[in-house]
């Protein structure tokens, strides 16, 4: 059976740098959708989104202060979280949704996923959901081939996780002691359909994991200096060679599937619950206040500096040309 | 008469099915009490209970769960939220599906009705865009119905689902808001055959799904300045219906065939093949073929638009064939 992670954590074990990034890079993720949508609603952004407001708490702990640039990531499709978190620049995200050759895609357009940055560890993402479990014993055996610590962190959906290739992909990271964490993003519903509904062990994905011999968690998903302190263990952990950790962080999302869902499959207190008690941005901030590490005012400096680097990047991002049409044949083969 | 969206349509075709035959159960992700991602199921799971049910997000199971149903005595009717994911099951259609019975020596059969979205539609980018069914004519034992109107679609989707061997059914996207007549009584349409959807003379443009639209429209344009085009809409590609096709073209002597697929192995490259086979002679010009461009579908909507066969490409097309 999985371990629900717990620990105490001291929040004076942290730096107040680190602290204040942590809120940074949650808020920032929160405004990045919040103009997102309103692009959307504008009309200048086609194609799906997946917002990911509900569960910054858990990208920017996952990644921030453990994840270094060389270290592999696999998004999943609300992963503008874990790409900003990553430090993806903004501007280039922005970019990919308008089309605009600011994007990473130089013009193609890549909604969420087929945004790439190497440079940060940022390989790209795939329409067709699980896509993500085989690549990331790839990276995981080349890392280790080659001698390197890179991590790979593999991120996917509760519902994604019903998808056939993450049991090979368990497997073959237990068989060979591969330096990969799983994260599931398990935020209870795969558009329409709670968990409990299509998977045959009800309690906690990370179960499985324990079938493969992996070390397995599950952790307040919403609590960030949790997520922290266990992606930290496990990133020690595949360091040392001592294999994959699977993780199952609870979380939920507190828009639909996609925009444009009625999102009316929800019983409207739980949602209602989530958001005004259970707010990842909300509790964090309230954590940091009653520790002394930020005043009001810290925060709200926080708060229009990222407002205003996010208009930029909208600004340089829309400012961009689109691509000429011959931009679709570039690309296809070296 | 009355019309109705090909959404409807469908749905129409799949409740009276199922009505009709206690053993036909319907399946795939989110088709249940939310009635589908494109609400083709919508109210089945009210009416029909546990024979329509969500699955998990499995695709390589769904088709393969298909398969042993089938063997079984059910009538399975599967979805795949998307046509591109036909590629995660595709051991299961290729080589499962449309080879099971003929493999065991022809004793079993094989009655499933796989439903696939397919199409360019508002940004779906490069994995929810495309029209792969062309990779299944290259597999025996699959007949591939590509509907392009509510009266075909639900025509179709019946004898489809009655037909004891499997069914690849592809619904263009775009196409599940257009409206059409379709009658209140009940008719079937059979499998294969191609529907002239225009009469005309002098050139005949082959199309399926959405470009049989473009291709009328095209026709309409090409008719002010003389020229009289006749549309054949397919509607199935496996077995293709060569007697329309070679009817027609006999008849006009041009041929231009229409498609979203990339043009490079599209089902347009197996039709001019045929077609240049059996009626070389008949031919004034050589057979031209329109589909998209030969790289993946970008997400951009400003670049999604070049992939799409246009009526002014055909209109196109067409005059420089009526030069020759
Ligand atoms: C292979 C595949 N099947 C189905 C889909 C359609 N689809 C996209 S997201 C999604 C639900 C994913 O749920 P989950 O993994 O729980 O992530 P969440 O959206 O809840 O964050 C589905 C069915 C897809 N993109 N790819």
């Amino acid at each position: 059976m999985a371990q629900i992670y717990k620990k105490d954590v001291d929040v004076s074990s942290y730096t107040k740098e680190t602290l204040h990034d942590f809120y940074r890079t949650m808020i920032k993720i929160r405004k990045f959708d919040q103009h997102l949508i309103r692009l959307m609603q504008e009309g200048k952004v086609s194609g799906f989104y997946h917002s990911g407001i509900g569960s910054e708490g858990l990208s920017a702990g996952s990644i921030r202060n453990v994840l270094r640039d060389e270290d592999y990531i696999f998004y999943n499709h609300r992963g503008c979280n874990q790409k900003i978190a990553k430090g993806v620049p903004l501007s280039k995200l922005y970019g990919d949704f308008l089309g605009t050759t600011e994007g990473t895609t130089r013009g193609l357009g890549a909604g969420i996923v087929h945004s790439a940055d190497v440079s940060r560890g940022v390989l790209g993402q795939a329409g067709t959901i699980g896509s993500q479990f085989n690549l990331a014993v790839g990276t995981a055996y080349s890392a280790k081939i080659q001698g390197t610590d890179r991590v790979t962190l593999c991120y996917f959906g509760d519902g994604a996780a019903s998808r056939e290739p993450l049991h090979g992909s368990l497997n073959w990271a237990g068989v060979y002691k591969l330096p990969v964490i799983y994260i599931c993003e398990n935020n209870e519903y795969a558009i329409s359909c709670h968990h409990t509904e299509t998977h045959s062990v009800k309690e906690h994905i990370a179960d499985w994991a324990g079938g493969y011999g992996i070390a397995n968690y599950v952790v307040d998903g919403n609590d960030t200096l949790l997520v922290n302190e266990v992606v930290k263990e496990a990133v020690e952990r595949a360091k040392k060679g001592e294999g994959p950790t699977f993780i199952e962080a609870q979380t939920f999302r507190h828009r639909g599937h996609y925009e444009g869902d009625p999102y009316d499959y929800v019983p409207a207190e739980v949602l209602q619950d989530w958001k005004e008690n259970r707010d990842p941005v909300k509790n964090f901030k309230k954590q940091l206040m009653e520790n002394g590490i930020c005043s009001e005012g810290e925060f709200a400096d926080i708060d229009h500096a990222v407002e205003a680097e996010i208009l930029e990047a909208i600004e340089v991002a829309e400012k961009a040309p689109l691509p000429d049409p011959k931009r679709i044949y570039e690309g296809l083969f070296s | 008469m009355r019309k109705i969206n090909m959404r409807q349509a469908i749905i129409e075709a799949l409740s009276e099915e199922m009505e009709r035959d206690p053993k036909t159960v319907l399946f795939g992700e989110d088709v249940g009490k939310f009635g589908g991602v494109f609400g083709a199921t919508k109210g089945l799971h009210d009416k029909f209970g546990e024979r329509v049910f969500d699955t998990p997000i499995a695709e390589t199971t769904i088709v393969g769960a298909a398969v042993g149903m089938a063997l079984t005595g059910l009538r399975p009717i599967p979805e795949l939220q998307f046509g591109d994911f036909v590629g995660i099951a595709f051991d299961e259609v290729y080589n499962k599906l449309g080879k099971w019975r003929w493999m065991h020596g022809g004793t079993m059969d094989m009655p499933v009705t796989l439903r696939l979205p397919i199409g360019i539609a508002g940004g779906s980018g490069p994995e929810h865009s495309q029209s792969p069914q062309a990779l299944f004519m290259h597999g025996p034992g699959l007949h591939i119905v590509v509907p392009s109107t509510p009266y075909d679609a639900k025509g179709l989707l019946k004898t489809a689902i009655r037909n004891n061997d499997a069914v690849l059914f592809f619904e263009h996207k775009v196409l599940y808001d257009m409206k059409g007549e379709v009658p209140e009584e009940e008719y079937l349409i059979p499998l294969g055959k191609a529907d002239v959807k225009r009469e005309g003379s002098d050139v005949t443009i082959l199309a399926t799904a959405l470009q049989v639209h473009t291709a009328l429209k095209a026709a309409k344009t090409l008719a002010e300045n003389g020229v009289e085009a006749e549309v054949v809409d397919l509607r199935s590609l496996a077995p293709l219906d060569k007697e329309t096709i070679l009817t027609s073209v006999r008849k006009t002597g041009r041929v231009v065939i229409v498609h979203e697929e990339p043009k490079t192995g599209g089902s347009g490259a197996e039709i001019a093949a045929q077609i240049s086979e059996e009626a070389m002679f008949d031919l004034q010009a050589p057979i031209k073929r329109i589909g998209s461009p030969d790289v993946p579908i970008a997400q951009s909507i400003y670049l999604e638009q070049f992939y799409r066969p246009s009526e002014e490409q055909i209109v196109t097309t067409v005059n420089e064939l009526m030069e020759y």
